[in-house]
């Protein structure tokens, strides 16, 4: 079956959540933990980095929306990386870059945080 | 002869054993003078009769009562103590009694017979019981009951007996001898074949070694007892020889078999409790065993688990902890506090002792730095893994205190129990969730029910405009919705849209957004204007997680335009002249964001109808469908069959793209639900085509693959 599992690293003050696999229905509650875990942690910035993500269904994408007005309420931001076209063509379909900043790499993610 | 074949009345017997006591009497009374062989050949038959009839009696009831060896032993005993006695004051007893009475008597021999009769009745009695029990000590437990042993060894002792009576003289001797002897070795040959003592527990073997020398000591004494020149060995001589050399051997085998019983005893001691141990493993999991089918209830079972795994280890106390989602929990504990147990389990965890485990581990507690904050001093561990899918869900621990630590052979017994009971939790588990399935089932098709009534049932007819759709449920109920709104004379409205989440709560959602657009579709007549207004409802009603991909259009067949506006969902494919043009309106999907934000970056649309225009409508069923290398079936493709067929009719259409994405995921499940809404544009009255969608509208309709 379609395996998802996410790895969080620090860099400086920005976490950085990696995911892998598949992000649907099914696989959404172990992303939930983590930014549940995040924002326990207060740790408001967080870069989520696409590059290993085969694919994300529109339950994957609610996720985003649960805990982003929490984050943004407390001075943070969710930014995205790394996405193959398949996964932005779902992005942006639903109007996500217009909700949400989007890079190319996780670097330029990470660096836009630390600009501010 | 084998004994046990003989299947005599108990009552018959009772009668026969009476008669034969009685006519003994009768016969010593009448003739207790005489001194001829006839005389005693008849008395010994009389009472070789009497003790075979007797010992069958006695043989039969006493396996009837089928009684513990411990038993048999002990009275065997109690016996043997009471012919110690008699044999020790009996001469003076009988010789001052007989003296006594006798002086007021003409013939004092009648009464000595008497006496002497009763004497030795009592001894035959004794003799008689002293067999069957030995036959049924020997056959206890005894694997192959090959009784041939036995009964050769019997014949013997019988013809050893009688022997004794003809064979007396100095001349025959041998004869007697020879019977003799071939009796004795086969009764040491017999005594040797002590099987039960294995299956009797340690407690029961120590008083057994006890009684077991006093008993081989008491039968030694009563053999010297009864040598031909004391007063019993005359009595019961001048009774009948054959059963005084009868009782010789008897008392032989008593002593042979109790010294051998002694020794055997003695050498099963230290395996003792080995055995005991064992035999409380098998009881334990047969118990077991039968629960594995009773219980349905996981908790219990882990009660259950954990009450028995301190009685198959023999341990104080034992916990099963489970993992479920990350987190380790105590599913079940006996005899040790949750504290306690999360203290040893946290160590246990991150020390890493169980990590890797595949069978029952053995550790102390010596490493375990807050030793002392447990309440009951615990000092050895054995962990054995609990697996379920093959994968560890959780270990089960059982503990001993203080100086009582596990060794390796104790591993064993609770490595076989903790497989017994994986196998339980797993049964449990998959119990569960087949019930849960069972649920989640009933869910699902109340889901599809709901979606069934919120979908149109047909679709509609127009002069200047063929419409066609097809609607797959996926398994799982995808949330697709589309519908149409006849809001004037001249123009027609429609959405498509697709709820996030699957199952009972997109049905939900599915519903209201039907209730938010056939009211709203009344009150707006801008394809922008009632996405925002729809925005801003499900906004405030959705959870966060929650949105709606919708596409909103009103087509004017007076102006001959469509309008719409796309709210998040998958662009609108025009196929005209044999090219496709894809229409991507900026739009952000519905409940997404506040409404300045959505209204700011929604865009409405206007498209010309041209003739035979053809404009596609789908959710990403379509274009997400999958084949087993987990490609998409893609935009390209879904072109590429539009251009193909765009000369056909709508219903051809809708058929020709729905047959290729069948073949194109026909060895992958569908994931999503599928819709397709196709209009087709007529400017000028297509006779032809009217009737074509009139006549093959029906079957196309909600069509499942």
């Amino acid at each position: 079956m379609a395996e998802f599992n996410t790895s969080i690293k620090e860099q400086g003050a920005v976490s950085i959540i990696n995911l892998k696999g598949y992000l649907d229905a099914h696989t959404a509650p172990i992303l939930e933990n983590n930014f549940v875990e995040l924002i326990d942690k207060k740790c408001f910035q967080i870069v989520v980095d696409f590059k290993e993500l085969a694919y994300i269904s529109s339950a994957g994408l609610g996720v985003f929306m649960a805990y982003i007005e929490k984050i943004r309420e407390s001075n943070g931001d969710i930014k995205l990386s790394g996405m193959n076209d398949k996964v932005y063509n779902i992005f942006d379909l639903l109007g996500f870059p217009l909700l949400y900043e989007i890079f190319k790499s996780e670097t330029e993610a990470v660096q836009k945080f630390t600009e501010k | 002869m084998n004994l046990n074949s003989l299947k005599i009345n108990l009552n018959l017997i009772i009668w026969i054993i009476s008669s034969l006591v009685v006519s003994a009497f009768i016969y010593r009374l009448l003739f207790f003078s005489s001194n001829s062989t006839l005389f005693f050949i008849v008395n010994d038959f009389i009472v070789f009769l009497l003790l075979v009839v007797l010992i069958l009696f006695l043989i039969k009831s006493l396996g009837k009562k089928n009684p513990h060896p411990s038993a048999l032993v002990l009275n065997i005993g109690i016996i043997s103590a009471f012919v110690f006695l008699v044999m020790m004051f009996a001469e003076n007893l009988l010789n001052i009694q007989i003296k006594n009475i006798s002086s007021n008597l003409v013939h004092k021999g009648i009464l000595e017979n008497l006496l002497h009769t009763f004497y030795g009745l009592m001894y035959l009695g004794i003799a008689g019981y002293f067999f069957a029990a030995y036959k049924e000590l020997y056959f206890y437990k005894q694997q192959n009951r090959k009784s041939t042993y036995f009964t050769i060894m019997s014949v013997f002792i019988a013809l050893s007996a009688l022997s004794n009576l003809f064979f007396n003289a100095e001349e025959y001797q041998f004869i007697y001898n020879t019977f003799f002897i071939i009796s004795i070795i086969l009764i040491v040959f017999n005594s040797i074949k002590i099987s039960w003592i294995a299956f009797i527990s340690k407690k029961e073997k120590i008083s057994l070694l006890i009684l077991s020398i006093i008993i081989s000591a008491l039968f030694i004494l009563n053999l010297i007892n009864n040598g031909k020149a004391d007063f019993n060995g005359t009595v019961l001589m001048t009774f009948s020889p054959a059963i005084y050399q009868l009782f010789n051997l008897v008392l032989i085998y008593g002593a042979v078999y109790f010294l051998v019983l002694f020794f055997t005893t003695l050498f099963h001691i230290p395996t003792a409790e080995a055995y005991d141990r064992k035999a409380n493993e098998v009881s334990s999991l047969q118990f077991f065993s039968k629960l594995i089918t009773q219980v349905l209830d996981i908790e219990e079972l882990a009660e259950t688990i954990t009450d028995i795994t301190t009685k198959v280890s023999s341990a104080d106390a034992a916990w099963i902890i489970v993992n479920e989602n990350g987190d380790n929990k105590i599913l079940s504990n006996k005899n040790i506090a949750l504290v306690d147990a999360d203290l040893i389990n946290q160590y246990l965890l991150k020390s890493g002792i169980c990590e890797k485990i595949t069978e029952t581990k053995i550790c102390t507690l010596q490493k375990f730095e807050n030793k002392s904050q447990l309440s009951e001093k615990f000092s050895s561990l054995a962990i054995s893994p609990l697996r379920a899918y093959n994968e560890v869900k959780g270990y089960l621990i059982a503990a001993r205190k203080n100086e009582l630590i596990f060794y390796e052979e104790d591993k064993t017994a609770i490595n076989t129990f903790s497989d017994y009971a994986s196998i339980a939790i797993e049964n449990s588990l998959l119990l569960e969730q087949s019930i849960e399935k069972e649920r989640l089932e009933k869910e699902l098709d109340v889901a599809r029910e709901i979606q069934k009534k919120i979908l149109p049932s047909k679709d509609p007819k127009f002069e200047n405009l063929s419409v066609s759709s097809v609607f797959i449920p996926a398994f799982e109920v995808g949330g697709d919705y589309y519908d149409y709104f006849e809001i004037a004379k001249n123009k027609f409205a429609f959405i498509i849209a697709d709820v996030s989440g699957k199952g009972i709560s997109a049905a939900f959602i599915m519903a209201e957004v039907k209730g938010i657009f056939s009211s709203l579709s009344r009150m707006l007549e801008s394809p922008k204007e009632i996405l925002i207004k729809a925005n801003e409802i499900l906004q405030q009603t959705l959870n966060k997680k929650n949105f709606v991909s919708a596409l909103y259009g009103i087509i004017d067949f007076d102006k001959e335009i469509i309008r719409f506006s796309r709210a998040g969902h998958c662009p609108a494919i025009l196929v005209r002249d044999n090219s496709v043009e894809m229409f991507k309106p900026s739009g952000i999907g519905l409940g997404l964001t506040n409404n300045i934000l959505f209204s700011n970056h929604l865009e409405e649309i206007k498209i010309d109808f041209k003739e035979n225009d053809t404009i596609v409508f789908y959710t990403d069923g379509i274009t997400e469908a999958k084949n087993k290398e987990f490609e998409d079936f893609g935009e390209q493709r879904f072109s590429e069959i539009l251009i193909e067929h765009s000369n056909k009719s709508v219903n051809q259409i809708a058929n020709e793209v729905i047959k290729d994405v069948t073949l194109f995921s026909r060895n992958h499940s569908q994931y999503d639900d599928i819709t397709l809404v196709i209009f087709k544009w007529h400017k000028k009255n297509n006779i032809d085509g009217v009737k074509e969608w009139q006549s093959s509208t029906p079957q196309l309709k909600n069509k499942v693959l």
